[in-house]
């Protein structure tokens, strides 16, 4: 502390500030009226309001799904009677039917894919007997 | 001996005996301040009055991470600012000496008060930093917060109103006749 703040301190302590008995009386009356502001806490919300939401949370999802579902096509979400009594029942084909006349697409595609992986295979093994019957050509020559 | 926080927390749990005690240790420093702002007595009077029914209602919110004469500190200044009545200084009646509380209360002396000079020549904000940092010993963050102000302008501030200062004490007379004497 230096010459100026020590002037600071003792000018300071010079100055005759002190409360007399009525002021503090005064003061102490004052507080007697008064009550203290508890500390308010964010109370949480109830637990069927947690519910309320939770369930128009859940319910909204299933809306939101049911509506995309309704907009696709070829997807029918209609009972399969509503369909059926608005065609001729001659025109439905049977399930055999369907079986005999649509070809298995699925199968074909999945031959065409994998046919070149198959023949893929077949290079790499024969390039690994190759490799191999190197190797023990190597292996004689060495022992 | 409890702390004042210690303090706090008791009046917390319902003792108004602890609020007393923080009355008793803080009320002349309190008021000693609040004289060197207000326009009279009966106005610093009024001023730590309302400083402590604001503590005591809102003690729940101080936050025991401040000390608490920061807190408190806080409450005096917006006092002390409410208190004021600017239209006096607006007005072109000018305040004889016997008015003035702080010149009042200050035994006479040859010299000038320093803080009647600095009541003079620096705004109220610096007056209080400067009060706070040099009679209450707070550091510059506590002052900041005291006084709502960021750590930088504490800082600069509290340089220009030491600078201030010392530029008027070294032109005073006697700061001349006792370099004079010095030789």
């Amino acid at each position: 502390m230096d010459d100026f703040e020590k002037r600071l301190k003792r000018d300071a302590d010079a100055i005759e500030a002190e409360v007399t008995p009525q002021l503090r009386a005064r003061i102490d009356a004052s507080l007697q009226g008064i009550e203290p502001v508890r500390q308010v806490h964010k109370a949480s919300p109830p637990v069927n309001l947690w519910w309320a939401s939770s369930l128009t949370g859940l319910a909204a999802a299933v809306l939101v799904i049911v509506l995309i579902n309704w907009n696709q096509p070829g997807v029918n979400v209609t009972p399969d009677e509503t369909i059926a009594d608005s065609r001729p029942k001659a025109e439905l084909p049977t399930v055999p039917e369907v079986a005999a006349n649509e070809p298995p697409m699925l199968d074909i595609r999945t031959a065409d894919f994998t046919s070149p992986l198959e023949q893929e295979l077949q290079n790499l093994q024969s390039d690994i007997e190759k490799a191999r019957e190197s190797v023990r050509k190597d292996l004689d020559f060495t022992f | 001996m409890l702390t004042d926080e210690q303090l706090v927390e008791a009046t917390l749990d319902g003792s108004d005996a602890a609020f007393s005690e923080l009355v008793e240790r803080y009320q002349d420093r309190l008021l000693r301040f609040l004289m060197t702002r207000a326009a009279s007595r009966a106005d610093a009077e009024d001023a730590i009055q309302d400083t402590f029914i604001s503590a005591y209602r809102y003690l729940a919110s101080f936050d025991s991470r401040w000390r608490f004469s920061t807190w408190i500190y806080r409450i005096a200044i917006r006092n002390a600012a409410r208190q004021r009545r600017p239209e006096w200084h607006d007005s072109d009646v000018e305040l004889v000496d016997e008015a003035d509380p702080l010149s009042a209360c200050i035994a006479h002396s040859e010299r000038e008060n320093v803080w009647v000079a600095a009541k003079r020549l620096l705004n109220n904000d610096a007056y209080d930093a400067m009060w706070l940092r040099y009679v209450e010993d707070l550091s510059v963050k506590e002052i900041s917060s005291a006084l709502d102000k960021s750590p930088s302008w504490t800082k600069v501030t509290l340089m220009r109103g030491r600078r201030r200062l010392s530029t008027e004490l070294a032109a005073t007379p006697e700061s001349a006749a006792r370099r004079e004497s010095y030789g």
